[in-house]
């Protein structure tokens, strides 16, 4: 898929954008702080909705502002399609083909992005709410159900812990109650589990082929979902929901005394492998880089083969982060079929003679420029 | 300059009521401003009698000007049925499709401790007690949302229930299945509300 137009109004420093964009690679070129990331940014919230960078809407109006309007028109093997989105203090409204979407769940997906920013190295390095984000966010662009569920699960597990809250001082005591609520949350929670084991499956496939070859065949890369569940648990989504239930079951007194809920997909985690070792404790610099830029890679032939459709790639500032040899990769993997836009403050470390007819935007204060 | 006093108090009123925002409020209030004043009297009458006469069933929960209500009253009623519902609009709902000939119980809400509801916040123990009380009931239909709170909340009840012999089943007349309220703006949210009563 491609965005062909892009049209903003008060978005961060964008009065007004009006643009067509190259089905190709699309280099934004500027200084510090002139709207790079903005615009990247505002193709990232028409796919999912949200920023990246922030939680709160009012940060992506411009200031003195009251709403924010991104447009895109998408071109997809099916056809051109028109998105919408209008922030707005209050909230917002999404549009598919000027009608208004209820659910999130009908919106999101219709265009499918990865985005690659320095700070995705710490899907290796970082905290496993790192790992768990990173797999809602992928999984929930090739999936609907997979969306729905985790909203669900979500909205479940902040009324249980609220209601274990209650029982731990002791200002709540009906126990039946909580059945209730544990049966709900390991309904919604053994969908996300095994939905994340099956595409997991998948992603590993992909990533250890391309991890393979970067490293010249030296490094065979797996993947470890970290669960509460026991292996023997996992096989289908009945042995997941009873294995939770269970665990729910035995952990009532310690959850209590501790007011949260202490298990489920929102404290799961994914371990990466480096010929059996875990990369994130042994690995090289060299290796947590290359086993996540691996993993975006992989994202890009999953989500092919999930939705049918090559997603849109965002690089931020990441090309001039990589060495020759993974940036040549990179270039490889998306040319000629992924359309690409790349943000960099100068076009000189950058390997230009591989990519094909860039099509080169010069930003400068909030304005776009074809160069 | 500033509203007049009445129209200010007026403006801040209309402005209390759920999906009216300022704007609304304004052109409400000059148009009331502009009313017959007999009209006005009615209009004020019937929002006092509200709270004057209004009050809930001491059998069911639901809205009543007298007590118990015209429902629970009905002997021609089928006695053996009871439909929980969360609140008394939803029996207008029901009663309007004309389709439902048995007896009522108004929860009051769902089971959400974000809300601070709770099961003693909600009639529960007085629906126990009516069913404890009544021999008559051998099925309890649970009509609640078809959110995560509703769904819990039939679960519950159902839990309650079901090991006194009475049958319980699930009604669905809610929004759409697990929609993503969170999601929907105020405006979107009173319009599927709305649209929802309809059905
Ligand atoms: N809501 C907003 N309204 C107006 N300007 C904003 C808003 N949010 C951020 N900015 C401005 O955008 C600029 C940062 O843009 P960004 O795209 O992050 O820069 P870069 O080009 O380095 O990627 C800063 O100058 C900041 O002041
Ligand atoms: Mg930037
Ligand atoms: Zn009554």
């Amino acid at each position: 898929m491609k965005i062909s137009k892009l049209k903003l109004n008060h978005f961060r420093n964008y009065e007004h954008v009006d643009i067509n964009f190259a089905p190709g690679v699309n280099v934004l070129l500027g200084n510090n702080a002139q709207g790079k990331t903005n615009l990247l940014e505002s193709i990232y919230v028409l796919a999912l909705t949200k920023s990246h960078r922030t939680n709160n809407n009012s940060d992506l109006i411009q200031w003195k502002h009251q709403n924010a309007q991104l447009k895109t028109l998408i071109t997809k093997d099916s056809g051109q399609l028109n998105l919408e989105l209008d922030l707005s203090k209050k909230g917002k409204r999404a549009k598919v083909n000027h009608i208004e979407q209820a659910k999130l769940s009908t919106y999101v997906g219709q265009l499918n992005v990865i985005l690659f920013a320095p700070e995705d190295l710490s899907i290796v390095k970082g905290s496993p709410q790192v790992r768990r984000r990173f797999m809602d966010i992928e999984f929930g662009q090739m999936s609907n159900q997979y969306l729905y569920n985790t909203v669900q699960y979500q909205r479940v597990l902040k009324q249980r812990n609220k209601y274990l809250k209650l029982l731990q001082i002791k200002r709540a005591s009906d126990l039946v109650y909580l059945d209730v609520l544990s049966d709900q949350l390991s309904a919604y929670g053994s969908e996300i589990i095994y939905q994340r084991l099956k595409l997991l499956k998948q992603l590993e496939h992909w990533s250890s082929a391309i991890h393979s070859t970067i490293s010249q065949n030296q490094e065979q890369l797996t993947f470890k979902y970290v669960t509460a569940l026991k292996q023997t648990q996992l096989h289908s989504v009945d042995s997941i929901y009873e294995g939770l239930k269970n665990a729910f079951q035995s952990e009532r007194n310690r959850e209590i005394r501790m007011g949260t809920t202490v298990l489920g997909p929102h404290r799961d985690d994914l371990k990466f492998q480096i010929n059996h070792n875990d990369v994130q404790t042994f690995g090289s610099q060299g290796q947590q880089r290359t086993t996540a830029l691996s993993v975006k890679l992989a994202e890009i032939d999953l989500m092919k083969a999930e939705t049918g459709e090559y997603p849109v790639l965002l690089l931020d500032d990441v090309l001039s982060e990589l060495d020759d040899n993974r940036q040549t990769h990179l270039l490889k993997a998306i040319q000629d079929k992924v359309q690409t836009f790349l943000t960099t403050t100068s076009l000189s470390g950058i390997a230009r003679d591989l990519i094909h007819d860039p099509k080169v935007f010069q930003i400068n204060d909030g304005s776009l420029r074809v160069d | 300059m500033q509203y007049p006093e009445p129209i200010a108090k007026l403006i801040d009123s209309y402005m209390h009521l759920p999906g009216i925002g300022r704007k609304t409020a304004v052109r409400l209030a000059y148009f009331t401003v502009n009313m017959d004043k007999n009209d006005i009297a009615n209009f004020a009458e019937a929002l006092t009698e509200t709270k004057d006469k209004l009050r809930y069933c001491s059998i069911c929960g639901n809205l009543t000007d007298e007590d118990p209500c015209e429902i629970c009253q009905d002997p021609t009623r089928n006695q053996s049925e009871i439909l929980v519902v969360e609140q008394p609009k939803d029996i207008m709902v029901m009663e309007r499709m004309k389709d439902y000939h048995g007896l009522y119980h108004v929860l009051g809400g769902v089971l959400s401790p974000m809300d601070g509801k709770g099961p003693d916040e909600l009639n529960v123990r007085s629906l126990i007690k009516r069913l404890q009380a009544n021999e008559a009931v051998n099925e309890v239909i649970i009509a609640t949302n078809a959110t995560p709170e509703g769904e819990a909340t039939a679960m519950y009840l159902s839990k309650l229930i079901k090991p006194a012999g009475i049958k319980v089943t699930r009604l669905a007349h809610g929004l759409s299945v697990g929609s993503d309220i969170e999601y929907a703006d105020e405006m979107t949210l009173f319009k599927a509300v709305q649209g929802r009563t309809e059905i």
